[in-house]
């Protein structure tokens, strides 16, 4: 499943740049993220509550930052095991283009599930997949307190 | 009413199934009662990397956590599949290795690598997911194509290309010859879609370990429970033979899919002598859907030849099954001598060739589904006759009329040997039952209302009462397809039958008690069918393949000419008259043409006392048989089915449907039409609604029944059933077999009335009313583009 | 764990349960009334039905303690002794039943139908009894005998 979208933010590179970076903005932007961990510079450990359809389940799992390209882009991978609902894998690559004083922040991220939450939450994982990256790059942008999304 | 042969009696059972007394396998608690969970895989393919149950066995509650390397440490067998196929090339299948516990690798979304067991099911289940294991994922090969593609990740290191064997049946260069010979010939892909089977009771085992007797106990949902106890002892090794009693209880529902034997009776046997414990496993409805067995799932393309006056004139097919994760105790027959040998359907057809390849896929196992290659092979050679007829622009009745075989004995070019049947007759009372007459004025009435009306036939064959086993064994089978009876006249007179057969909806413990009732002339209630335990039943093979009327019945009345002899005997000897002139009536043995007689049970005790018996004669009176076959029955049927459809939206009504089957002699009409009418829902179910998917990571997305349509009575119209009787010579009743009629014809006519209604013959299984309308719009596309 | 008290089959039961257990599980593993059964765990079948103070329910989906005072009906509890319900007899005559593993429900949910439709004065058609019918599946009869044995039914009640 696929999944694009693209916010103006009304900030410059760089500081998108480093909020990207910074797990303590990205675990108060994931949705559900109950902690986030860094164990190295590019590679964090994750706890995630999600309910989709049917199925709740508390994801614990590995987030990787990849082909980094400072400040313009990086691809963010993890792979969350919920127990008995199955797993969650996705990744999104992240593109920060320059306009004038704002940032353009495309993202292009896929998800994949398995188990039970393929099993009985199928119907409902492509509108809470959107709906989990709208919130996300909503929150974020809140975050950086600017401007209102372009796109959603 | 009388009770004998013919009659709808009511059925016996029922008094306890409708006042909430049935007694089904979870029912079953024992005092040391603890319950198993499995821990299941969520990934299609993938290696075990570890299993980490520290927290789970940490629980309160939790008794144990058990794995893979535990069971077959402890010598536990793998699972195999009982009937050897071998390639054209002379080489074996290629059976993958199957543990009931995964220890290496899981290979479909469900595979087992653990189980709990604990105090309570719910605690069982919390503490499965507390069990932690680690994959390395692998690639997926989830269909057909992504298994045959260049490259395919390879699921069982001893089947190159996924490919489990390649086979085939008839002869290839005589129906190559026909085929060129030909005026016209038919070409036609198909699918034959993948199905759950669904029987209500969701599968469940209770097992018991007696450490004293070193004796095992299990209840499970089996259709078939001393081939259970003879698999699970001598293959899988859980436990002596003489050691093991197997119950099967009420069976709510089979259809095919409580055959086998499944990694949990296996395991939870195994586990109640790891934790002296009685352990007990009940599926759910969604671990059901990921692991009971699936059906059908099919892919063939096939060409027909006919001559200029619509003869056939050669028949080759091609079909790739896919047999799922690994193979299943009866699978590798399914797609081969259950298919090919029905090639023939109800025609003479000189030319039959017929390949099949067998395929891995990472799905869970395909089994027998109701009707079991043979709904395939019809469907298959129905749709052919009726594209055929639409090409030829020739009545589709009248193609298959011209093309029926006419006389008996027919032997096929595909082994079989048709006992018994009426076709052109047959087709004829299923015609003047729909009224195909008054069809073109109907269809002109629907126009008026904006909706398309079609009829589509299906006339088939299907091969009942699986035998002889002489010939199944030299094909490949790995047991017997016999049955056993014994017949116990108590010193009383009352009758206990003790058949190997086994009832799990059929109404065995009347029809069986019927043909008893009636050969003694003694009430029905006076007799009771024991069935379905070990303990008490000698071996027998158990019910499936439409088989307990033509072999167990006849088991049964091979057992009564034994008890007639003797009870003959006895009386002879007591009033001192010739057996000859002995009559069995009104509930006594009298001497023909006075007033001497003894009463049954008169007869009953003398054979216990013993005080009067012929000089040499045994006490009692009890007898066993064995019936082995010496073919196949041959049941036929003629369907036509009627439907509307709407253009603007696809929904389609089946507005008739008709079915005239020839079962030969029916012993109680009341429950063989129940049969039918039980089968046609299956069929229409696989024609219209039914569809098993999985995603291209193996994951299923038809999971539960909001994503599996499950026909309900809405979807389904009232049935017209209707018979023909043409006694089978095969067994001594005539009968031929009625439990998977209806879901072998239904599909064929549901599909060829579809396309007959829309005009476009390109419509695969399920038709729901979304396929049916995109297939209005690309026939009117392709209307518009000619 | 919660004390709850109801009426089943015309008895006085109590139990203390787990609040999360469910009217099935209460039935069949605290009264051992094994007679309701489990077909789904998504509340579709129809294999669980029961009567609650006089109306069908499903009862895998129906939580024990939320029934404290109620009148609860099993299947177990619809004959008046032995003499049975008139549902009960019209699926024995129109052989409305296979497996028997759906007839519980079946049976409870159609008794229910006639019922209401008794109730409101209106006639029960084999086209309602179909609609009617939307939450209850069978596997072995093909709907026919059961529809049959409802209007057998229907018009005995
Ligand atoms: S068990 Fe209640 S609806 Fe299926
Ligand atoms: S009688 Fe078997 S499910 Fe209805």
């Amino acid at each position: 499943m696929e999944l694009t979208g693209e916010y103006r933010i009304a900030a410059p590179r760089q500081q998108v740049w480093e909020a990207l970076n910074d797990a303590e903005v990205l675990q108060a932007c994931i949705p559900g993220c109950q902690e986030l961990e860094k164990t190295s510079d590019t590679e964090m450990l994750a706890k995630v509550t999600l309910k989709i359809g049917p199925v709740k389940a508390t994801f614990g799992g590995e987030v990787e930052l990849v082909n980094i390209d400072a400040p313009k882009s990086y691809t963010i991978q993890g792979e969350g095991k919920g127990g008995i609902a199955g797993f969650a894998k996705g990744s999104a690559d992240v593109v920060l283009a320059e306009d004038g004083d704002d940032t353009i922040l495309t993202y292009n991220a896929s998800a994949e599930v398995g188990g039970k939450l393929a099993q009985l939450g199928n119907r409902l994982i492509q509108s809470t997949a959107r709906k989990l990256a709208a919130a996300f790059f909503d929150n974020f942008h809140e975050r950086l307190n600017q401007s209102t999304p372009e796109d959603a | 009413m009388t009770t004998g042969i013919g009659n709808p009696v009511k059925r016996k059972e029922d008094r306890r199934f409708t006042t909430g007394r049935g007694r089904y396998t979870d029912d079953v608690r024992n005092d040391n009662q603890a319950y198993a969970a499995f821990v299941r895989s969520p990934h299609a393919h993938a290696r075990v990397k570890s299993i980490d149950t520290k927290a789970a066995l940490a629980m309160e509650g939790v008794i144990d956590v058990l794995n893979g390397k535990q069971l077959t440490g402890d010598g536990i067998g793998n699972l195999i599949c009982g009937w050897a196929i071998s390639s054209k090339d002379g080489s074996p299948m290629n059976m993958g290795a199957w543990s009931a516990l995964a220890t290496e690798k899981v290979r479909y979304v469900g595979d087992a690598v653990a189980v709990v067991i604990a105090e309570t099911q719910a605690l069982a289940r919390i503490a499965a997911e507390a069990v932690e294991v680690d994959y390395e994922t692998l690639p997926v090969a989830a269909s057909l194509t992504a298994a045959m593609a260049k490259g395919a990740p390879q699921i069982h290191d001893n089947a190159p290309g996924n490919l489990i064997y390649d086979w085939g049946l008839g002869d290839e260069a005589a129906a190559d010859a026909g085929l060129k010979a030909a005026k016209h010939v038919t070409t036609l892909d198909l699918t034959n879609n993948r199905l759950s089977p669904n029987p209500m009771e969701p599968r469940s085992a209770v097992a018991s370990y007696d450490a004293a007797e070193e004796h095992y106990t299990l209840y499970t949902t089996s259709q078939n429970p001393h081939v259970a106890r003879l698999v699970l002892s001598a293959f899988y090794n859980v436990a002596p033979e003489h050691k093991l009693r197997v119950i099967a209880p009420d069976v709510g529902g089979g259809f095919g899919s409580k055959i086998y034997i499944y990694p949990e009776e296996i395991t939870c046997l195994w586990a109640s002598m790891k934790t002296n414990r009685s352990v007990k496993w009940t599926s759910d409805r969604s671990e059901a859907f990921l692991t009971d067995m699936h059906g059908r799932d099919h892919v063939t393309t096939a060409q027909m030849g006919f001559d200029e006056n619509g003869k056939i004139t050669g028949f080759k097919v091609d079909t790739i099954a896919n047999l799922g994760a690994y193979m299943s105790l009866f699978s590798s027959s399914v797609p081969t001598y259950l298919y090919a040998p029905l090639m023939s359907g109800q025609y003479d057809i000189q030319n039959i060739y017929c390949n099949v390849r067998a395929v891995y896929t990472n799905t869970v196992p395909v089994d027998a589904y109701r009707g079991a290659g043979r709904p395939e092979a019809a469907y298959l050679v129905e749709r052919m006759m009726e594209t055929a007829a639409r090409e030829l622009n020739m009545d589709p009745a009248e193609l298959r009329r011209r093309n029926f075989v006419q006389s008996f004995p027919h032997q096929t070019p595909v082994l079989m040997a048709y006992d018994a049947g009426d076709f052109p007759k047959l087709l004829d009372m299923a015609q003047k039952s729909a009224d195909v007459a008054g069809f073109p004025a109907r269809k002109a009435e629907a126009a008026k209302r904006g909706k398309l009306r079609g009829l589509g036939y299906s006339t088939f064959i299907e091969a009942c009462g699986l035998a002889p086993s002489k010939a199944a064994g030299s094909l490949g089978a790995g047991v017997g397809l016999w049955e056993s009876a014994e017949v116990r006249v108590n010193p009383v007179g009352s009758i206990e039958v003790l058949t190997g057969s086994h009832s799990h909806g059929q109404g065995h413990e009347t029809t069986f008690a019927q043909i008893v009732a009636e050969r003694f002339d003694i009430p029905v209630e006076n007799v009771s069918i024991v069935h379905g335990d070990t303990d008490k039943v000698q071996f027998g093979m158990g019910t499936y393949g439409s088989r307990s009327a033509p072999v167990g019945m006849s088991a049964v009345v091979k057992a009564m000419d034994k008890v007639e002899a003797k009870v003959k005997k006895i009386a002879a000897h007591a009033l001192e008259a010739s057996e000859d002139d002995l009559v069995i009536e009104g509930g006594a043995v009298k001497v023909k043409g006075t007033d001497k007689q003894m009463l049954w049970h008169e007869v009953g005790l003398a054979a216990y006392t013993a005080h009067n018996l012929p000089d040499g004669m045994e006490p009692g009176l009890k007898e066993t048989a064995f019936f082995d076959p010496v073919n196949f029955s041959f049941p036929s049927g003629a369907f036509i089915c009627e439907v509307e459809v709407d253009p603007d939206t696809g929904v389609t009504e089946i507005v008739q449907f008709v079915a005239a089957d020839d079962f030969g002699t029916i012993i109680n009409p009341m429950i063989v039409e129940g049969q039918v009418h039980g089968g046609v829902a299956q069929g229409i179910g696989q024609a219209m609604m039914e569809q098993v998917v999985y995603d291209d990571n193996g994951q299923l997305l038809t999971g539960s029944y909001m994503d599996y349509t499950m026909p309900r009575a809405a979807d389904l119209p009232f049935y017209k059933v209707s018979h023909q009787v043409t006694p089978s010579p095969n067994n001594p009743l005539g009968v031929k077999g009625c439990g998977e009629a209806g879901a072998i014809g239904a599909p064929p006519a549901v599909i060829n009335a579809i396309t007959d209604a829309i005009g476009n013959n390109h419509l695969n299984m399920p038709a729901t009313a979304h396929a049916v309308w995109q297939a209005i719009r690309a026939g009117k596309s392709a209307m518009a583009a000619e | 764990m919660t004390k709850v008290s109801m009426n089943v089959n015309g008895k006085k039961v109590s139990r203390d349960v787990p609040d999360e257990t469910l009217l099935s599980d209460f039935l069949r593993e605290k009264l051992r009334l094994t007679g309701t059964h489990v077909g789904c765990d998504t509340s579709q079948c129809g294999a669980c039905v029961v009567h609650v103070n006089g109306k069908a329910v499903k009862s895998c989906t129906t939580l024990a303690v939320s029934l404290e005072g109620a009148e609860v009906t099993t299947i177990e509890g619809l004959a008046n002794g032995k003499e049975l319900h008139p549902m009960q007899v019209a699926f024995n005559d129109n052989h409305g039943l296979q497996c028997g593993f759906c007839t519980p429900g079946m049976i409870m949910t159609s008794v229910d139908m006639v019922a209401r439709y008794k109730a409101e004065g209106r006639k029960l058609t084999s086209d309602l009894i179909r609609q009617e019918l939307e939450g209850n599946i069978c596997r072995c009869t093909g709907y026919h005998n059961i529809v049959k044995s409802i209007e057998d039914a229907s018009a005995k009640m």
